[in-house]
């Protein structure tokens, strides 16, 4: 029962990033939408975090949440559009968002 | 908005008949707003008015259809809290009617 | 065969509407005999101490509303060891009995269910 989990706060101002890191299971997914894609900011910690999941963990990214705030994607993170974000929420049995 | 006339008092009700102010309630309501209802209060309707004001007073909310028979089962044994018993003194929606007529907010979480 | 859905609550009772939108989520499924789970992570641990007084805030009081989970039929109430731990409140009475988890054990909690909601 793997779990796409969908974040959209900015992990500097919120704990829901590092939380769900803590609750990951082996094969979940973890998608990265607004302002939560500043997780990948270069030479932060939480990119640091990010980088240590084990792969057989999928991270995800919004293209145009990524665009709009400047940010290229790390190379351990798969940049998806919203017909890709869709795809990923079939592909996982259920997806949680961390409202 | 409505008013109740008991004795010489107005109670103001909500458009769904629900007392608007929830301290107006004695049993003298109870029974005004039982007959509008026509509804007559045998002791079984009061003991199941009092079990929902204990409810109400213990959670502060008022219980759905579920949980108002599983408090009832608790309180009051199984032969009392059961839907049969419920829905036959109250019309066949308990939760909705006793919480009017025990003075209590509309339960939400209700069909 | 009816989904079954956890619920994570994450807020503490007075920051906002997301302690309160998760217990009414938990009452309407109940109330509808769904088969509901609640886990309390992070600050939602805070919800369960007790001696709290909400009406100083003039707030309604989440914690006796809490306490019809199980008259709602919603009696698989699970928290988070850490974050009990982390806030101090590890050795402390709660007011619900939730049974504390470590992060290994939330993970297989989530998974075992078909649905999940954080607020």
């Amino acid at each position: 029962m793997a779990t796409l989990h969908v974040l959209s706060h900015s992990p500097f101002s919120d704990s829901r990033l590092s939380s769900c890191l803590r609750l990951l299971g082996a094969n979940d997914g973890l998608l990265l939408s607004g302002d939560a894609v500043y997780a990948l900011q270069p030479g932060s910690a939480q990119l640091r975090a990010l980088e240590m999941m084990p792969d057989s963990i999928g991270l995800f990214a919004l293209d145009e949440d990524l665009t709009a705030r400047g940010i290229s994607a790390a190379q351990r993170a798969q940049v998806v559009d919203y017909p890709g974000f869709v795809e990923l929420s079939c592909r996982f049995d259920k997806v949680n968002s961390w409202l | 908005m409505t008013q109740l006339i008991v004795d010489d008092r107005s109670i103001a009700l909500d458009k769904d008949g629900y007392l608007v102010n929830l301290d107006d309630w004695d049993e003298a309501v109870a029974a005004a707003l039982a007959q509008q209802e026509t509804l007559n209060l045998s002791a079984e309707h009061w003991e199941i008015l009092r079990l929902l004001r204990a409810f109400y007073s213990e959670f502060q909310l008022s219980p759905a259809n579920r949980p108002l028979i599983k408090y009832a089962a608790l309180k009051l044994g199984p032969a009392k809290g059961n839907s049969l018993h419920l829905n036959r003194l109250f019309n066949g929606t308990p939760a909705k009617l006793a919480a009017k007529l025990a003075g209590l907010p509309k339960p939400t979480n209700c069909l | 065969m009816r989904k079954s859905l956890l619920i994570i609550s994450r807020q503490a009772p007075w920051s906002g509407p997301g302690a309160r939108e998760a217990l009414d989520i938990a009452l309407a499924g109940g109330a509808f005999d769904l088969p509901i789970g609640m886990l309390f992570l992070d600050d939602g641990v805070f919800q369960l101490t007790a001696a709290q007084q909400p009406k100083t805030l003039q707030q309604k009081d989440l914690s006796a509303n809490l306490q019809a989970l199980p008259m709602f039929g919603v009696e698989s109430l699970y928290a988070s060891a850490r974050s009990l731990q982390e806030r101090g409140l590890a050795e402390n009475p709660l007011t619900l009995a939730a049974e504390p988890l470590d992060d290994a054990a939330l993970a297989a909690l989530i998974d075992r269910y078909d649905q999940v909601i954080t607020l």
